[in-house]
């Protein structure tokens, strides 16, 4: 198709161009706006409610408000109403935002209000240890950023009883390294059959054909077909050969890292796959030429020219297979996520990684924040945290194998100014 | 065979094809060629596209093999030895037969690594040594005093020409008999080419060079013996002084006047 300048093409190419941008922004800066809010310290607002017996105060930070009525997120300790107060505006006799207020917050992740100026002994009584106490009140936009960070800082390093996410964070990086692990020599073995072996005929055909249709199944099927196959008649073999001892309580016959990993490798194989078997074909036929000509066998061709060639390549189908296995949370839930694991899947004990063991995943923690959380307004909240640490994580993992491939590609850049000359 | 072959030694033969016809599946792209190299000369190898130069010039190298349909009949000899035999195992062949190809092909590695990368692959030569052998390499393509400072930067990052002269010193460095050159200045400007050229006419007297080119003037220019090939077949088979003064078939004298449609 020719587009011409002024064309109703155009038009319509660069206003879905722009469509396209502007949802990519808005969807970045929501995540952005949402998943570091909570971190961000709010005014703590004091209210004083006419109430049935007489004035009530209630202290807290604002969570939501609309025309009839303010919730206020007051805190989990030394409240008997719950953390959540709902106030009618109606009944509201005064509200201020007293400078001496603080939040402090607990080694569980509790946060309790209160004011300075009462009585201070309240928070030992709560039988909690302060970690972090902030007038948010009082503080400027610098200082609060720090605090901010902070908190940040504490949610990415700490474990679920103070409120972090780190075990999950852990979980899904080491998930995605071991699934790299498994996959690469995996689909490069078959790329190379694919390219070099192969041709286009019978048995290739088929290889092809499948890969195609694997590439198309929805990502929860690979859930079932790693429950059915490899947790309960892989594992469960195992199990009977070599934990026999510990039956019937199961070692690999449950779900856990190895088997979320094995998955995630059979989910991500087809890309993973046809990316390497397209840089393998887009190596110019020139340079098998030239290395069969010095009198290189097939696989000294393959290992010392066409591989490293295909460098750029291997690192693509691994950004892709990165990409795929980070967004696929339906079909771990069958193979090992747990909402809660009781021990990290890599630890300092021998043999450091345990693949046996069940583990915790961010993208699971979105869901499982967001719809199973008892506390539906902080869960949402940590929802989005979560939400946008996987997407850092995913970004970082990604742009460290961008930064590889822009190294390999600058040795070979005249390649492609060779060939169109 | 309309061939007037000079008549040489059969020590002055260096490579030497009989009755050789080639089909790639159904289609025959030479028609019994039987053609005698002479040793240490520039032999060219002329003709229309499509008339099974590069097809001929890739069977002395055996580079045709691994062709899907790729059928071959007739004998090939190096030195008096089937090319095809038991006795001279391909890697073999190749090394003692080099090829530079229309484009340069560097591999996307070092300038140094490029020119080791047959002496590694045929384990010649160790450390120190094969360093000397990478150095006089590219002496003898006159690039050692323009990249020899700078032998770990990219090769993809050199001129074309450049290039060019280093896939030769790459197939100098194994110390080939024979070197199959295929149309290797049709991707070089004009002064690359004529750079390269005279490198061929170095090189001729210590290796047996077999050029293809389409450039009629090219073939002038540097070769001593001059075969005209045409629909796969071997018309004329000469000394160039001869060949391109006093043609003695017709179908050479109309491809070396333009007539040629």
């Amino acid at each position: 198709m020719k587009v011409e300048r002024g064309s109703t093409a155009t038009w319509f190419a660069s206003s879905s161009l722009s469509v396209l941008l502007l949802v990519t922004a808005a969807v970045l800066l929501l995540l952005l706006r949402n998943g570091l809010a909570p971190f961000w310290p709010a005014d703590i607002v004091e209210f004083e409610v006419r109430s049935a017996p007489g004035a009530t105060t209630v202290l807290g930070t604002i969570t939501d408000e609309d025309a009839q009525a303010i919730i206020v997120d007051s805190g989990d300790a030394l409240n008997t109403n719950g953390r959540y107060q709902r106030i009618a505006l109606a009944s509201i006799a005064s509200r201020s935002t007293p400078a001496d207020a603080y939040v402090a917050i607990g080694s569980d992740g509790s946060l309790r209000y209160d004011r300075a100026g009462r009585d201070g002994a309240a928070l030992d009584a709560a039988d909690i240890t302060a970690v972090s106490t902030s007038y948010s009140n009082r503080l400027g936009a610098g200082e609060k950023l720090v605090v901010a960070v902070r908190q940040f800082a504490r949610f990415v390093s700490t474990g679920p009883s103070a409120g972090g996410v780190l075990p999950a964070l852990i979980g899904t990086v080491i998930l995605v390294l071991l699934m790299s692990v498994v996959v690469m020599p995996i689909g490069i073995a078959a790329a190379i059959w694919l390219s070099e072996y192969a041709g286009n005929r019978g048995r290739a055909r088929w290889v092809r054909a499948a890969l195609t249709s694997l590439a198309g199944v929805p990502t929860i099927v690979y859930g079932v077909l790693g429950l059915g196959l490899l947790v309960h008649a892989l594992g469960g073999a195992v199990d009977q050969l070599w934990f026999a001892q510990r039956l019937p309580a199961p070692t690999f016959g449950s779900g856990g890292l190895l088997w979320a990993a094995l998955t995630l490798a059979l989910l991500t194989l087809p890309v993973v796959v046809v990316s390497i078997e397209n840089g393998l074909a887009g190596v110019p036929r020139r340079l098998r030429d030239g290395a069969m000509a010095l009198g290189a066998t097939r696989s000294e061709v393959l290992w010392k020219v066409l591989l490293p060639a295909a460098g750029p390549a291997l690192l693509t189908a691994l950004i892709l297979a990165i990409a795929r296995a980070a967004g696929a949370v339906a079909p771990l839930m069958l193979v090992g996520v747990v909402k809660l694991a009781p021990s990290l899947p890599i630890d300092g004990e021998f043999p450091y990684l345990h693949p046996s063991r069940q583990f915790m995943h961010l993208g699971f923690s979105v869901y499982d924040q967001a719809l199973a959380s008892g506390d539906a307004f902080d869960g949402v909240a940590r929802a989005w945290s979560c939400a946008l640490l996987l997407l850092l994580m995913v970004g970082l993992l990604n742009s460290s194998a961008i930064l590889l491939r822009r190294r390999l590609d600058s040795r070979q850049r005249s390649l492609e100014l060779v060939a169109t000359a | 065979m309309t061939t007037t072959a000079p008549l040489l030694d059969p020590s002055d033969i260096a490579l030497q094809s009989s009755a050789l016809s080639l089909w790639f599946g159904a289609r025959q792209v030479i028609d019994n060629v039987s053609v005698s190299i002479p040793k240490g000369r520039v032999t060219a190898i002329i003709g229309p596209s499509g008339s099974g130069k590069s097809s001929l010039l890739r069977c002395f190298n055996r580079l045709n093999d691994d062709i899907d349909g790729h059928r071959m009949q007739g004998k090939i000899t190096l030195d008096g030895i089937d090319v095809h035999g038991p006795d001279l195992p391909v890697h073999e062949l190749r090394r003692r037969v080099g090829m530079v190809f229309q484009r340069p092909n560097p591999f996307p590695m070092s300038i140094g690594d490029n020119v080791a990368f047959g002496l590694r692959l045929l384990g010649i030569g160790k450390g120190s040594e094969r360093d000397g052998r990478v150095e006089s390499a590219l002496k003898s393509v006159g690039l050692w005093a323009e990249v020899g400072d700078q032998l770990d930067a990219p090769a993809m990052r050199l001129s074309l020409g450049q290039q060019q002269r280093l896939v030769l010193a790459r197939a100098i460095a194994v110390e080939p008999e024979v070197l199959l050159m295929d149309e290797p200045s049709s991707a070089l400007d004009p002064l690359s080419t004529l750079r390269f050229e005279e490198l061929v006419h170095g090189l001729a007297g210590q290796i047996t060079i077999v050029l293809v080119t389409h450039n009629i003037q090219q073939a002038a220019r540097v070769s001593d013996y001059t075969a005209y090939l045409h629909g796969g077949r071997l018309v004329e088979f000469d000394r160039s002084d001869d060949l391109f003064s006093q043609p003695s078939e017709r179908q050479t004298e109309d491809y070396l006047t333009g007539r040629y449609a």
